[in-house]
């Protein structure tokens, strides 16, 4: 490594983004050291700036040294020689400490050792302070330049350091496979200054994840990157396969395998990237590698859970269903056989109860068949939302006419604020909500206990209650009652499958609401859902 | 009140459903014929001249909403369309096409016969004359006038239009396109939607002893309304 290689200002860019980075650990704290090597704008150690001004000094000090000669005689002269040749050292480094000690060598001798004006040294105290002033001279000149070349390398370092943490934490930030892409484009772009292109395999081929705005990706670069993640090996320009391509790709490794290919664009063959910033993108991308392994895992992870999820729930429903829809069936071919095979011997009004049980079962059986399939629209999305603004009374009024007979048997009464606005909603599924609450309520309440509809408004928002005198459900069901396949144990309960009331909320939910159970003080159930004023914007 | 001797056409390819219908209907009187698809329908409709078409939606080819299409081009034959649940924009856009009512499978006979007694008795109130009376509401579409109980009731112009669409068309189901279409013209059906239920609600209001269990307009809802008579079109004007 030559200090040509390596231009100063490249750390000091690398540490002017990690200013940005608001860790204030990341900003390195100067020391006395660091301040004085620092001092001014200090050029690149070794460089010939500073060279004409050591120079300058030295003359300084010659000049002077004619005026004060009277009153400082001799060798103590040197001793400011000395002083010029540290200061030129700590600021302009090693060219100017040697220069400015060879310079004020020669000075010295010439001016003021006798014989005066001449390069011949007679004395031999002159001669050691001559050899004197030259070591010094040059061991500072060495001294300084392995303290300023060790400070840089700390700082540097730091500086590596310091990206590599802030690059790693906001890896460590996202799980997700979008929020580490995003932390590769943002850190690949402040550290290393160059556009990228990441590829990822999906399915059987590599797809552009991410790529700068910058960056040409052609279609025959595929080529190219296929062959990096197939070998494992770097390729494109620079190197000596395809050294045609503007792009250099590099794979992105793990022990298990290679996961991706980042590609940087370059400006010419020469535009290469530092070694030690190569030793950094190694670590960089080793990192990179990680992560997406990690999001892999997690991604996995989560679509076995999915998966578990929905076979629990398919059990769930496979045996809710076979039960169901076979017990009613059940009834019916059992109805239907018995008329078939042995109608002759029973009488009408036999045959008539035993056709009225059929066609209850069946009717059960066809509200659990819509349930079913209004679940799976529910969740398959495919129910859309069609708002409208519509009279409360005209939705409570369509839900107590489809409820029909049963309405009948209880009472019923339904209390609607005054001057009650047109609401948006989707009148159909809202009817549908209704029609399942009270179906609950009329089940689960005895014959003549009272069922009562409200519907106002409530800090913007319609709210209809439907309130019963029930058996109640108990309190540490009450959010579970919208579970799908959920049902209060209690002895004697009617039948159902326990779909009812999530189907009313997925619907509710359908329309930016909620709904909620509560238990009434003097026993029963209250339901209330609550609907937003404004139309849900499709 | 049926009408024995009315001519049914059923359109249904499911063949236990037509077996059904057939036996039920003609049980009731009525001649029936079958057709499986709406091809054999459009050829049968010039040679039977049915009374009343119970036309599935669901059929394979030339579905029920073009069959309806096709058929209103030259006859006005009540159609009812049979239709399960799940197809809802189909069916409103077969009773936009003309078709008068519509049952959702599963339905009971009893169900069934109510819709095509009411459907049968839809033809004729225009020849009927000005006068409409139904359960103690009496439209006077000359005179302009309406009353409840014997009470005139005041209601604004466009209240009165769409009650008047309703009494032109009684028990016919009128989907929300075709009340908007009647009553303000229908250009802008979807500016004027909301018009539509604001005076609903309103002539509810004036019509109905309690509006959420109304007795004489019904809501479909996501369809449209109907308003259901129970008696016979009074064709001689009695109490005027």
């Amino acid at each position: 490594m030559t200090q040509e290689d390596f231009p100063y200002d490249a750390t000091s860019n690398l540490l002017t983004h990690l200013g940005a980075d608001e860790t204030p650990a990341s900003q390195p704290k100067m020391s006395w050291k660091d301040r004085l090597l620092r001092m001014g704008e200090a050029p690149p150690i070794g460089s010939w700036r500073g060279v004409p001004a050591s120079l300058a000094i030295v003359g300084l000090i010659t000049m002077t040294g004619f005026q004060i000669e009277t009153i400082i005689r001799g060798s103590n002269f040197a001793v400011l020689y000395m002083l010029a040749v540290i200061f030129s050292a700590l600021r302009w480094g090693w060219r100017a400490a040697v220069l400015s000690a060879v310079s004020g060598a020669l000075s010295f001798t010439f001016f003021f050792v006798p014989p005066y004006r001449s390069f011949a040294v007679t004395d031999i105290w002159y001669l050691i302070t001559l050899i004197g002033l030259l070591t010094v001279g040059l061991v500072i000149s060495v001294l300084t330049v392995a303290a300023r070349e060790d400070a840089r390398l700390a700082l540097r370092r730091e500086a590596s350091t310091a990206a590599l943490y802030s690059f790693t934490a906001s890896l460590t930030s996202g799980n997700s496979l979008s929020q580490i892409l995003d932390a590769v484009a943002r850190h690949f772009a402040e550290v290393f200054q160059r556009p990228i292109v990441v590829l990822l395999p999906d399915a059987d081929r590599l797809t552009v994840r991410f790529r700068s705005a910058e960056l040409v990706f052609r279609d025959r670069e595929n080529e190219i990157v296929s062959w990096v993640f197939q070998k494992g090996q770097e390729a494109g320009c620079g190197t000596e396969v395809f050294p045609g391509s503007r792009i250099r790709y590099r794979p992105l490794k793990t022990g298990q395998g290679i996961v991706g290919v980042i590609g940087f664009q370059t400006k010419s063959s020469k535009d290469l990237l530092p070694p030690d910033q190569i030793e950094l993108l190694g670590i960089f991308m080793n990192q990179t590698a990680l992560a997406i392994t990690r999001a892999d895992l997690a991604q996995k992870a989560q679509r076995a859970e999915v998966l578990q999820e929905a076979d629990k729930l398919q059990k769930a429903l496979l045996n809710s269903v076979s039960h169901n829809l076979r017990t009613p069936l059940a009834s019916v071919l059992g109805v239907l056989n018995t008329i078939l095979e042995d109608g002759v011997h029973l009488d009408l009004p036999t045959q008539r109860s035993l056709l009225k049980t059929a066609q209850e079962e069946a009717k059960r059986l066809d509200w659990l068949v819509q349930n079913l399939l209004d679940m799976t629209r529910l969740e398959g999305g495919a129910i859309r939302v069609k708002t409208e603004l519509c009279d409360v009374h005209d939705v409570i009024g369509a839900a107590l006419h489809q409820l029909g007979e049963a309405a009948h048997s209880h009472s019923i009464s339904v209390a609607i604020a005054p001057n009650l606005p047109l609401v948006p909603m989707d009148d159909v599924l809202i009817v549908q909500v209704l029609v399942n609450i009270l179906d609950n309520a009329l089940k689960y309440s005895p014959g003549a206990a009272p069922i009562e509809i409200e519907a106002r408004l409530q800090t913007g928002q319609l709210e209809i209650r439907v309130l019963d005198r029930g058996r109640g459900i108990p309190e540490q069901d009450l959010e579970r009652v919208f579970d799908k396949f959920f049902r209060v144990a209690l002895p004697g309960a009617p039948k159902g499958a326990g779909l009812g009331l999530s189907i009313c909320k997925g619907l509710v939910e359908a329309h930016n609401g909620r709904i909620l159970a509560k238990r009434r003080t003097l026993g029963g159930t209250e339901f209330a859902f609550f609907l937003p004023m404004e139309a849900k914007r499709e | 009140m049926s009408d024995p001797g009315s001519r049914i056409l059923i359109v249904e390819d499911e063949a236990g459903i037509r077996r059904f219908l057939h036996a039920s209907l003609e049980s009731h009187g009525y001649s029936i014929h079958e057709a499986s698809t709406g091809e054999e329908a459009l050829q049968v409709v010039p040679a039977f001249r049915p009374d009343l078409i119970l036309l599935d939606l669901g059929l394979p080819g030339i579905g029920g909403k073009q069959v309806t299409s096709c058929l209103r081009e030259w006859t006005q034959t009540p159609i009812i369309i049979l239709s399960v649940q799940g197809d809802e924009s189909e069916k409103i856009a077969a009773l936009d096409a003309g078709a008068d009512d519509y049952l959702t499978k599963p339905f009971g006979a009893g169900e069934l016969l109510a819709r095509i007694r009411a459907a049968l008795r839809r033809v004729g109130p225009q020849e009927g004359g000005p006068i409409f009376a139904t359960d103690g509401l009496t439209v006077d579409l000359v005179g302009r006038s309406v009353r409840l109980g014997g009470q005139e009731v005041q209601l604004t112009p466009t209240e009165y239009s769409l009650l008047k669409a309703f009494v032109i068309h009684a028990n016919k189901l009128l989907t929300h396109r075709q009340l908007v279409r009647e009553v303000w013209g229908g250009a802008h059906y979807e500016d004027t939607q909301h018009l539509l239920r604001v005076n609903i609600s309103n002539l509810r209001r004036k019509l109905e002893a309690d509006p959420t269990r109304p007795h004489y307009i019904i809501t479909e809802p996501g369809v449209g309304y109907r308003l259901r008579t129970e008696s016979r079109v009074s064709s001689a004007p009695s109490n005027v």
